[in-house]
């Protein structure tokens, strides 16, 4: 807000040149200096009584503990998370083509903000929790292809899903596309956990089913505005449900 | 008919009807190829008219061999000639490829895509191995009764051995009959076009994955084998017009070749994946396949 200050102080000032310009004055040639005024009546950062050249420093992250940026970082992730997993439509009404083109929300929305600023360490998280947990469940002997394979499996299959929705003439940003699709392993890494734990399968198949809808629900998200023509809407859809399943089915059988 | 937001676009075509099918072909040409102008930034501004030379000059059949295509090999707009169907053309394509009444050719008529083998063969390879560890599962589960004190494990390199096979099978054959088709001087030969073929003949291994799950050894053979007839009759039918451009004696032994190979992919599929019964299963369900896809898949060529 103190930005708009100098701004909206000036122009009744210019038209008072307009007017008279012999009326100027030293001060009025101070006022215009939008430092001085700033740092003479409203600092920036109002909470900080230090010297006026030192609320600069409160913005720097250099001077802050390690846990403060851990904890922004870990609050952004969160908030990423939560924007790219909340539902765009329920499965009440199957969706169609027009629906998932337009899941994206609209483009000013704060969603659509939180999600363009992409990160990969969500997915980065999410796909070690995955490769992890699922080489838990696996053979003794077999532990380490498990995890080589679904972490392989994971970021080759983002990239392959993207470049497909690319090819199909989808007009989207490749990290930003890998990013949502990362943070919607969040369900599956669910999955992943219930296998560990060793659930039985009656209680699996309808969770890892409603996991799987959900994570294929936020997962199309990428579509939205992207601009793949109407009628290649499924199949630009079909790699990523592959791309679940396959992962689905791993934590399935786990 | 009802798209509000189709940035780019003058005019959507919605091609859903089924029954004109040469109609809907001929819009899905001239309709794409605004597409790759209009939506493509990176098809760069330097050769953004080379870029569509192979679609328009070099015909769609011979686009993959034209020169003039070579350096726009990096660009994303060079692949994405090979993406340029609708969901009603494939879901066409397969209907077609599973219950084959005309020639495949015809359907593909010139735009052969990359979408229905690369997916159709990951689809796959994915119910070979859910459907093969549910088999196994339920086939322990049968003998030891009461699932006994061990949990079962399943076996992750049944789904490399299996991604091994069906990719190595799906795109090395056909470049292998390709290059030997062009060695024999079939002008008519078109890698991409045999790739299709290949991939979309992998279709009818889905529903027999599926009922592969089945513990009856008798209704596995059936199946595997009606797969193997109907996919393998396929081949030969649509392999049959190509092949028959060089000599006799020389397609006859490519087109075995052929069927053999199919065989034995068919023959790996029932004894790697849903071995339960078979001889080679009944000893160590876990322990012999590992090792075998990839080298049954080797043994092959």
């Amino acid at each position: 807000m103190a930005s708009y200050q100098p701004a909206r102080t000036s122009s009744p000032r210019i038209s008072q040149d307009v007017i008279d310009p012999d009326d100027l004055t030293l001060d009025d040639l101070d006022n215009d200096d939008p430092l001085a005024s700033t740092h003479d009546t409203a600092p920036l950062n109002p909470s900080s009584n230090f010297l006026p050249g030192e609320d600069r420093l409160s913005h720097s992250t250099l001077d802050e503990s390690v846990w403060t940026t851990l904890q922004r970082d870990i609050l952004a992730v969160w908030r990423k998370m939560l924007a790219v997993l909340y539902p765009k439509f329920t499965f009440k009404k199957w969706p169609d083509a027009t629906d998932v083109l337009e899941a994206g929300g609209s483009l000013g929305s704060a969603r659509t903000k939180v999600i363009g600023e992409w990160d990969l360490w969500g997915p980065l998280l999410f796909c070690l929790a995955l490769s992890t947990l699922l080489s838990m469940c696996a053979k003794s002997e077999q532990k380490t292809e498990v995890f080589a394979g679904v972490f392989a499996m994971v970021w080759v299959g983002e990239a392959v899903v993207t470049m497909q929705i690319k090819l199909l003439g989808g007009n989207i940003s490749f990290f930003q596309s890998v990013s949502v699709i990362g943070y919607t392993l969040f369900p599956l890494v669910v999955c992943a956990l219930l296998s560990a734990l060793g659930v039985y399968a009656v209680v699996r198949v309808p969770v890892y089913t409603a996991c799987f809808l959900w994570s294929l629900a936020a997962g199309v998200s990428i579509l939205g505005g992207s601009g793949v023509v109407r009628n290649r809407v499924a199949l630009a859809i079909f790699p990523l449900a592959i791309f679940y399943f396959g992962l689905v089915c791993l934590c399935l059988v786990s | 008919m009802s798209s509000s937001h189709n940035n780019g676009y003058d005019v959507v075509v919605d091609v859903d009807d089924e029954g004109d099918l040469g109609h809907t072909d001929l819009t899905d040409l001239e309709f794409h190829q605004s597409t790759y102008s209009t939506t493509d930034p990176s098809a760069g501004k330097a050769g953004r008219s080379s870029a569509r030379s192979p679609r328009t000059a070099g015909g769609p059949s011979n686009s993959t061999s034209t020169p003039s295509g070579k350096h726009h090999l990096f660009t994303l707009s060079f692949y994405a000639q090979y993406f340029d169907v609708d969901t009603s053309t494939v879901l066409h394509r397969c209907r077609s490829a599973l219950i084959p009444r005309t020639n495949f050719l015809d359907i593909i008529d010139g735009n052969p895509d990359l979408y229905g083998p690369i997916w159709i063969t990951t689809s796959v390879v994915l119910m070979l191995f859910l459907a093969s560890t549910l088999a196994q599962y339920f086939a322990r589960f049968g003998e030891e009764g009461d699932g006994g004190g061990k949990r079962y494990t399943y076996d992750f390199t049944l789904l490399s051995g299996a991604a091994g096979m069906m990719y190595g099978y799906t795109f090395i054959v056909p470049a292998a009959l390709w290059v030997v088709l062009r060695w024999w001087g079939v002008e008519s030969a078109n890698l991409l076009e045999l790739a299709c073929l290949y991939g979309y003949a992998n279709l009818v291994w889905l529903p027999v994955a599926v009922a592969s799950v089945s513990p009856i050894t008798i209704l596995n053979w059936v199946f595997v084998g009606v797969g193997l007839a109907s996919s393998g009759l396929f081949l030969f039918r649509n392999l049959y017009p190509v092949v028959s451009a060089t000599d006799h004696r020389t397609a006859k032994i490519l087109l075995i070749v052929v069927v053999a190979l199919h065989a034995g992919l068919a023959l790996a599929i029932k004894i790697l994946f849903f071995a339960h019964g078979s001889p080679v299963g009944t000893k160590d369900p876990n322990m012999t396949h590992p090792v075998e896809p990839p080298k049954s898949d080797g043994r092959l060529f």
